[in-house]
């Protein structure tokens, strides 16, 4: 059993396409997964093709257990559900920060699933506030999309220093690289200088393709309506990184190797 | 059919998939009896629950792991070891499948629920036509009205929907395959008024069917364990036939207990190397990791009697006394009713007979065991063990009497006895068998002494498990003996006549 959020404090970098690709992979190999879409814009919703709406709403979203359970939906894959987003999710922040334990919120809400599915994926909104620090305390590994680009890098760097002055384990965040331009010098050379600098980062990455955008029209995981495609056979490269670098041997420990 | 629902429905048909699986247990259906489902296709093994599609676990192989000694250590071994033991996997059947699944789309071009159409083949080949087909209806979580409808409509046009059902039971009537028809525990029917001689009758008529089935399998040599349970069936016929007294002709008794004896005899000395061979991991686990390795010898030793031995008792079972044996037997059960019977038991209901022999002998077994102190010969000890185990067969042939749960409880306490008086009795036979045997073992001089060094250190450790044993059962009996139990045994088993 593990948990997994694709996130960042960036916005754009593909975590929702990583969320749906991965979770769609996982599945594929047998593994009982679920995607708990926490985003109010509820993309990930959108690509299966399922309605945005939580049963009882917010409330029953803090309240968890079987007011949860009742939203899950299963997708058009074997293996895979989804756990809905719905716009009101949009005011989670809010609600956390006036309950007691606010930044366990999360935690409490996933534990009862984690015993239900092999592998539960978070597709997160962007966030650096309280419902990151939700994030952060209730999945056992956050995945990080970065472009490389300056910018990102230097949000990356935010990150990892807000983790450090909160007392957050910055060893359970890996990065690989999205939406990459292969003819940019610019990106190689940050690739090569990023992964010097950080720890965790996957040799894996998600080049800058159409086939990513096109999920919007087929409303599949592009692994599914495009199993061949350059893009698919990166998410499964990296879906296969995820599995030897953070997956193997978690239940429990982890084992992790500087890469 | 598939055309008339696309009138109501958005249906995507997704292409047939061929699949070909093999379906794996023992032939005691150890997996089956705890839902499991081992399956194998190309390299790997799967292992799910039953009427889930889940998978557990899934290992690579190379080649197919007859015994669970054989499997890559693993989560899947680790599940595994405890259920089915010494037991080889046998390959049940090879299931050859064609499914062609339906989605059923909502208006978001979702898929709300799923129709599978599942054809069972013959063999691999594309044209084959099928044995059994049938058509299964998959909700999808978060839909339920969907499939509540659509199942309404199908049954309404006529078609039988499996729900829940598994593939596994589908593939195993396609062979003639019934899960859990085999096992070596009593499953005796008996009604309190019957005669006594027919319901001895009915249990010895059952013991003959484990024999049978037991019997052929050996010469294959799959795995100990049919011979084993052939063995018990013997043991329990003789005690049945000792123990239920004057319900036949005392001379058909005698004859049959004199019989069964030799029946038994042939293959003594197989299930003993048997044993020994079972135990050469846990033997090697008690020695220093200095002796592990010296005492192979031994286990090789072992291994060739053992092919030896398998051959006599080959030839013992195709030998025309044996075949006279189970011919009279079985001729003599299948009698009719003798409404002359004279024996004195013979027309006594069979609840009278049963409770008084429980009660008998349990009263014997705790007399017996009440006058074993410390320093009581072991020879004692197997004279209880014995009793302990004659009371136990009574209990089970009869237990379709009793109130189930009190005859259940009771069983159990006995059980946990026997369990003590048992590993006794076999720790003081093992250390006798290594001791004689030091003396057969053809090795060359320099390795003999380090055997013989292993072997000792062997008895070492065996024998100072015997003393703890031993310890422990001044407990056990007194648990067993507690004024509650007995208080349950006169309840149960005490003549009310």
């Amino acid at each position: 059993m593990a948990t997994l959020a694709p996130y960042s404090n960036k916005g754009g970098v593909g975590k929702t396409a990583t969320a749906v690709n991965l979770s769609y992979l996982a599945a594929r190999t047998g593994v009982k997964t679920l995607i708990w879409d926490l985003d109010p814009q509820s993309s990930a919703t959108y690509y299966f093709r399922v309605k945005p709406k939580l049963k009882s709403g917010t409330k029953g979203f803090i309240k968890g257990r079987k007011h949860v359970y009742k939203s899950i939906k299963g997708t058009d894959y074997e293996n895979l559900d989804l756990l809905p987003a719905d716009f009101s999710l949009r005011n989670l922040d809010a609600i956390f920060a006036k309950l007691r334990r606010s930044k366990q919120r999360l935690k409490k809400i996933l534990k009862p699933f984690k015993d239900q599915y092999d592998l539960i994926i978070l597709d997160c909104p962007v966030t650096i506030s309280i419902l990151a620090e939700n994030i952060l305390n209730a999945v056992d590994y956050t995945l990080v999309p970065l472009i490389p680009t300056t910018l990102s890098v230097r949000t990356h760097r935010q990150l990892l220093s807000f983790c450090e002055k909160n007392n957050y384990e910055t060893g359970k965040i890996y990065t690989f690289f999205s939406m990459v331009d292969r003819h940019k010098k610019m990106h190689h050379d940050l690739m090569a200088n990023v992964s010097k600098e950080f720890d965790g980062v996957l040799q894996s990455f998600i080049p800058y393709l159409a086939q990513i955008e096109k999920m919007g029209i087929h409303r599949e995981p592009v692994a599914a309506f495009s199993p061949r495609s350059v893009a698919a056979k990166a998410y499964q490269n990296l879906w296969e990184k995820v599995q030897e670098t953070i997956l193997r041997g978690c239940d429990g420990q982890r084992n992790r190797t500087k890469i | 059919m598939i055309s008339e629902l696309a009138d109501q429905y958005a249906i995507k048909k997704e292409p047939a998939i061929s699949e070909s699986f093999a379906i794996y247990d023992t032939f005691d259906w150890r997996l089956f009896n705890k839902s499991l489902v081992l399956y194998g296709s190309g390299n790997n093994l799967f292992l799910r629950k039953l009427a889930k599609s889940e998978i557990i676990h899934t290992i690579e192989i190379t080649s197919f792991p007859f015994f669970i000694w054989d499997f890559p250590d693993g989560k899947l071994k680790k599940q595994l070891v405890p259920i089915i033991k010494m037991r080889a996997l046998l390959k049940l059947v090879e299931v050859h499948c064609r499914a062609t699944t339906y989605h059923i789309l909502n208006q978001d071009e979702k898929t709300v629920t799923r129709l599978a159409y599942e054809e069972i083949l013959p063999s691999r080949k594309k044209n084959a036509s099928a044995l059994t087909a049938h058509l299964w209806l998959k909700p999808v979580k978060g839909y339920p009205q969907y499939s509540r409808n659509l199942a309404k409509r199908l049954e309404e046009a006529g078609f039988v929907i499996s729900k829940k059902e598994d593939i596994y039971f589908k593939a195993l009537e396609v062979v003639d395959k019934k899960p859990g028809s085999y096992s070596a525990k009593l499953n005796i029917q008996l009604e309190p008024d019957m005669r006594s001689d027919d319901a001895t009758k009915v249990i010895l008529h059952f013991l003959l069917h484990v024999m049978k089935i037991n019997e052929v399998n050996i010469e294959k040599d799959l795995d100990t364990e049919f011979l084993h349970d052939f063995r018990v069936a013997i043991r329990r016929t003789r005690s049945a036939l000792g123990q239920i007294k004057n319900v036949f002709p005392l001379g058909t008794t005698n004859r049959f207990k004199k019989d069964f004896v030799f029946v038994g005899k042939l293959s003594n000395q197989l299930r003993d190397l048997d044993v020994y061979l079972l135990k050469e991991d846990t033997y090697k686990a008690m020695l220093p990791p200095v002796l592990r390795n010296d005492i192979d010898p031994l286990f090789k030793y072992l291994r060739q009697k053992r092919s030896k031995e398998l051959q006599n008792v080959i030839n013992g079972l195709r030998s025309k006394k044996y075949a006279k044996i189970l011919h009279d037997w079985e001729a003599f059960l299948n009698e009719p009713k003798d409404d002359t019977a004279t024996a004195a038991n013979a027309r006594l209901p069979v609840i009278y007979l049963a409770r008084k022999r429980i009660y008998v002998k349990y009263r014997g077994v705790v007399k017996a065991g009440n006058l074993i102190l410390e320093d009581t010969e072991d020879e004692m000890l197997h004279v209880l063990r014995i009793q302990c185990k004659k009371l136990r067969y009574l209990m089970e042939f009869f237990s379709s009497l009793f109130p189930l749960k009190k005859i259940s409880v009771l069983i159990e306490q006995l059980k946990k006895l026997q369990d003590n008086l048992g590993n006794f009795n076999d720790l003081r036979v093992q250390e006798e068998y290594l001791l004689n045997i030091t003396k057969k073992l053809p090795v060359t001089h320099q390795q003999l002494k380090k055997t013989l060094v292993a072997i000792g250190s062997l008895i070492g450790t065996l024998d100072r498990e015997r003393q703890t044993v031993k310890d422990a059962f001044a407990t056990t009996f007194t648990h067993f003996a507690s004024p509650a139990n007995r208080k349950l045994f006169r309840e149960l088993f005490a003549s009310k006549s």
